[in-house]
């Protein structure tokens, strides 16, 4: 029977899998979810309540043991893992969700004679450029989440005709309850904070802001390294009264506040070393599917994830000025943020997870054909 | 840099004029003045012309004339910020920074401080809405002087100009006397005289007719943080960015650019940057003395073979710059007893020739953790931690008595157990602290405890919870704009020299705090600074590290400067006046003297207080 008619039998390995969150997590997960045409079985770090989440989806995961104190020895295990799980599995192709689980990955490759299918993000670029560029030039496909990070992958050596941009999904709520307005809201969603975010340069924009949109808030959903960096800021700015660093919050209160603020603003940059960064920003498309228009900056993964002038605008992301100029310019024409808004939905209609998961089953359909016809 | 000034109740615009008078030296190029006869109020500026020198001059106004800027130092964003308020259809009738101020202000209020990228002190008068507004850059490198009472208020670049406009007395502030003792400057908002302020750092004053100034902060120096999370190679890249922009903000300039070059890290990393940035060689300037061990100005020499700088070196015998001091010490408007202002007076003056603008590596150490001083009270305080308070007590008066006075002495410090801020008030006062009883005259009975001086401290810096990082936020509120800024402004101002400082960029200040402290300090301290440097420029920083020069102020006191010392303790205003005892003053100057010990820190700035009372009394102090 060939692969055309039947299942494709796929083995995704990955250190990031739900119910652990992040964008990489929620992107590998969505897509098992939604590939009806995919037998997948997933191999991937464990994390609290993962078994709760495993009996649900629909797939076989099996985990590799893991805590925060020893994920680097948990992503070792994982890739040794890969071969014996690939051999019980027997699949027709492998797809790697992170370079790290590569090493295994590229042994199954070559142990079962199957296409590897890379996903690629863009810090891996900048984190581990040496090992990410063995990875992309030996796959039989890299899946590059932006043109941006096709830019990346490209410069690493990777033959162009073997990268495919598929931009990460959304979830599309079949309702929402915009009650956007006072007081005028700015909001930032990221699951990790990092430097390269842009939460200094919001911080340094909102007195600019408010100077022209007297009372308007900035709401921070997230946590992480940089959170401290961020109150520092804020104090130093003395924008405290103007600010509510939230933290990590449930899927339901960060939901909410995508319903409720008036524009989406990360003016994410691209990190020093010149690669990484902003990957494609999934937070952006996920406030636009809630109907919100989105600022970003004009460089990195937020160039796909936000159409200048159309679903939002893209400013230069170290320029506090003009970030602060573009928040003032939604902030103050509230029936162009609407209609950015309605655009960003209807732009995120077009990458619901279904789709995209669609994409992907054509990619690893595609590099199976390829290596039988070799 | 230039002068401004103002007075609300200035309605022919004479006391300004007066002011503007008293400021020459910092803008010898241009004056102006602007009066508004409605409502009473003039405001003036000297100017010095860096940026469009021909149609510069000050005060300015919008289109309309109803907004008027004076501003001293530079904007030095004003061509993005030219560009952006074009696009918003205001029309620049100049090319000056000065003038984006009131379209700013147009745009966004007072809150137009946070678009300006710079060194700034300046004044806006706004006429339809009778409103005045002062402001001071962030870290306080151009000064602004204020005096307020009775519903008006004055405002000048120097505390002399607000005496000229008859804004203040001469009568002086006891506490602020006993500060400059204390620390050797004038830190937060206290002037040296009675009636007159300083406007903090980062702050701005509101002023309305009638009513009383409002000041608020816009901006402080953030409170150091680990934010976790990067490699120190992403540091190093993170740091080489904002630093080559900030470099690259700072040549923009209409006139002559020059670099000081002391062949240390700082100083060495600006010139590489500057020199890789721009397309001429560029020019540096060194000054060394004629002492032997003195490394400086033969590292300097190698450095800038290597970026390959046009290099200018002086060589400065050191009883020429003991004759100096009465001249400049004199000349300052408020005194400052830093004993490197008579270096970078003479750098100042030599660079003068050459270029008016030069840019200098002043802040790195407070940003990037440079002094010893940080790693040892950092030191000092996990070791009081770990040892039981009697023993540490006991192994403290153990070192005191067996070490040699002086710093030296100060290793007992590092186990005796106690608050850390007092041991930072400690290290910085030195002896002066304890003097202070014998040696205060009537004019200062009753000064401060050192409880309640450190309290005072501690309120500068609180939320902080590293040691380190603790004392370098407490610099950059303190010591930087009382000490090294001050310095900075007034030994360029002195000969008409603009300083500027790469390392006082916001954005780069905010990464640094961004910075574990222990990493900034860890190692010789820089370390970020000192990676920076390996990478630019290798060859360079794997050679012997720089020697601090200190002016030898003690021998100078028991030598070329003991006749003006004791003509200070025998007819000088400050014991006249009744602010030293004449009596203490002799007897500590004689025990110098005669070598029994080492009473400089104690004398130094008494001299340099001395000098300065006499000049601004009248007296001749040549």
């Amino acid at each position: 029977m060939s692969t055309e008619a039947r299942k494709l039998r796929v083995l995704l390995v990955t250190p990031d899998f739900p119910p652990e969150k992040g964008g990489i997590q929620i992107l590998l997960g969505r897509i098992v979810e939604n590939a009806p045409g995919l037998d997948v079985r997933v191999l991937a770090l464990g994390y609290e309540g993962d078994a709760e989440f495993d009996r649900d989806l629909g797939a076989e995961v099996r985990r590799v043991a893991n805590s925060a104190m020893s994920r680097p020895l948990a992503v070792l295990g994982l890739n040794a893992r890969s071969l014996a799980e690939a051999a019980r599995f027997r699949p027709d192709a492998i797809l790697s969700g992170h370079v790290v689980a590569s090493i295994g990955a590229l042994a199954v490759r070559r142990a079962l004679r199957i296409p590897l299918v890379q996903y690629v993000h863009a810090d891996e670029f900048r984190v581990r450029a040496g090992l990410t560029g063995r990875v992309v030039r030996a796959a039989d496909t890299t899946i590059a989440v932006s043109r941006y990070t096709r830019e990346m992958t490209l410069a690493a050596g990777a033959a162009a005709e073997r990268i495919r941009v598929i931009l990460p999904g959304v979830d599309l709520p079949d309702a929402f309850r915009i009650e956007r307005g006072s007081p005028p809201t700015l909001l930032t969603v990221a699951t990790m904070l990092f430097r390269y975010k842009g939460h200094d340069t919001m911080a340094r924009a909102m007195p600019l802001i408010r100077a022209k949109v007297p009372g308007a808030r900035w709401v921070v959903v997230g946590d992480g390294p940089f959170r401290p960096a961020v109150e520092s800021a804020v104090t130093a700015y003395r924008i405290g009264d103007a600010v509510n660093l939230l933290g990590r919050v449930s899927d339901e209160e960060r939901n909410r506040w995508l319903d409720r603020a008036n524009v989406f603003c990360m003016p994410s940059r691209v990190p020093a070393a010149g690669v990484g960064g902003e990957g494609f920003g999934s937070a952006y498309q996920e406030a636009g599917a809630r109907g919100m228009p989105a600022i970003g900056g004009n460089v990195a993964g937020a160039r796909d994830a936000v159409a200048n002038g159309e679903t939002g605008l893209l400013v230069n992301p170290a320029d506090h000025l003009a970030v602060a100029g573009a928040a003032v310019e939604l902030l103050a024409d509230p029936k162009r943020a609407e209609e950015m808004g309605a655009a960003a939905r209807r732009r995120a209609e077009g990458n619901s997870w279904p789709k995209v998961a669609a994409r992907v089953e054509e990619v690893l359909r595609e590099a199976a054909g390829r290596r039988k016809a070799a | 840099m230039c002068g401004i000034c103002g007075r609300t109740d200035d309605p022919a615009g004479r006391a300004v004029a007066a002011m503007n008078a008293a400021m020459i030296h910092r803008g010898p190029d241009d004056e102006g003045v602007h009066t508004d006869r409605d409502h009473g109020l003039s405001i003036g500026a000297r100017r010095l012309s860096v940026i469009d020198v021909a149609g510069g001059h000050q005060p300015l106004a919008n289109e309309d004339g109803t907004i008027w800027a004076t501003l001293n130092g530079e904007i030095y964003n004003h061509p993005r910020l030219q560009q952006m308020l074009r696009e918003r259809g205001h029309r620049l009738a100049t090319g000056t920074d000065t003038e984006v101020l009131v379209h700013l202000y147009e745009e966004y209020g007072a809150e137009m401080v946070h678009a300006l990228e710079g060194m700034f002190s300046f004044a806006i008068w706004d006429s339809r809405e009778a409103e005045l507004l002062l402001a001071r850059d962030r870290f306080g490198e151009k000064p602004l002087f204020y005096s307020a009472g009775g519903g008006q208020l004055a405002f000048a670049s120097e505390l002399t100009a607000l005496v000229a406009g008859a804004a203040v007395g001469d009568e002086l502030d006891p506490l602020a006397v006993d500060d400059y003792f204390v620390y050797g400057y004038l830190p937060g908002e206290r002037s040296i005289l009675t009636g007159a302020q300083q406007l903090p750092p980062g702050h701005l004053l509101g002023w309305r007719p009638g009513r009383e100034p409002e000041l608020r902060s816009y901006w402080q120096p953030p409170v150091p943080v680990a934010a976790g999370g990067e490699s120190t190679g992403d540091l190093v890249r993170e740091l080489r960015r904002l630093l080559e922009d900030s470099v690259r903000s700072r040549l923009i300039a209409d006139v002559p650019l020059g670099v000081f070059l002391s062949g240390g890290v700082d100083s060495t990393l600006i010139a590489a940057l500057a020199a890789a940035e721009s397309s001429a060689p560029i020019k540096t300037f060194t000054v060394g003395y004629d002492v032997g061990e003195v490394s400086e100005a033969e590292q300097a020499r190698i450095t800038a073979a290597e970026i390959g700088s046009e290099h200018h070196e002086l060589t400065l015998p050191l009883a020429e710059v003991a004759a100096r001091v009465p001249q400049v010490l004199s000349a300052l408007d408020q005194p400052l007893a830093d004993q490197s202002l008579l270096a970078f007076h003479a750098i100042a003056e030599f660079a003068r020739d050459d270029v008016t603008v030069a840019v200098g590596g002043e802040g790195a150490d407070e940003l990037f953790g440079g002094y010893p001083r940080y790693r040892w009270l950092a030191r000092a305080e996990s070791l009081g931690r770990g040892l039981p308070r009697p023993l540490a007590a006991a192994g403290a008066r153990a070192l005191e008595r067996a070490l040699p006075e002086g710093r030296t002495a100060r290793l007992a410090d590092v186990i005796e157990p106690r608050d850390s801020i007092e041991r930072q008030l400690d290290w910085v006062a030195g002896e002066r602290l304890g003097v202070r009883a014998q040696l205060y005259g009537p004019r200062l009975r009753g000064f401060r405890p050192p409880a309640a001086l450190a309290a005072e401290l501690a309120a500068s810096a609180p939320g902080v919870e590293s040691t380190a990082g603790r004392f370098m936020l407490l610099d950059q509120r303190h010591w930087l704009p009382g000490d090294v800024l001050a310095k900075a402004d007034r030994a360029g101002m002195l000969v008409s020299l603009e300083v500027r400082t790469p390392y006082l960029d916001y954005r780069l200040a905010e990464f640094a705090a961004t910075v574990a402290p222990a990493l900034h300090t860890g190692g010789k301290g820089k370390a970020l600074l000192r990676r920076l440097l390996d990478e630019l420029l290798p060859e360079t920083s794997l050679r012997r590290p720089k020697t601090a020069f200190r002016v030898p102020v003690a021998d100078w006191l028991r030598g070329p400067l003991a006749a003006s010392m004791r003509d200070q303790v025998e007819s000088g205003c400050a014991c006249d006046e009744g602010w030293i005892d004449r009596a203490a003053a002799s007897a500590l100057l004689e025990e110098h003297v005669r070598g029994e010990r080492d009473r400089s820190e104690a004398l130094w700035p008494l001299l340099a207080f001395g000098l300065w009372l006499d000049r601004f009394r009248g007296r001749d102090v040549d």
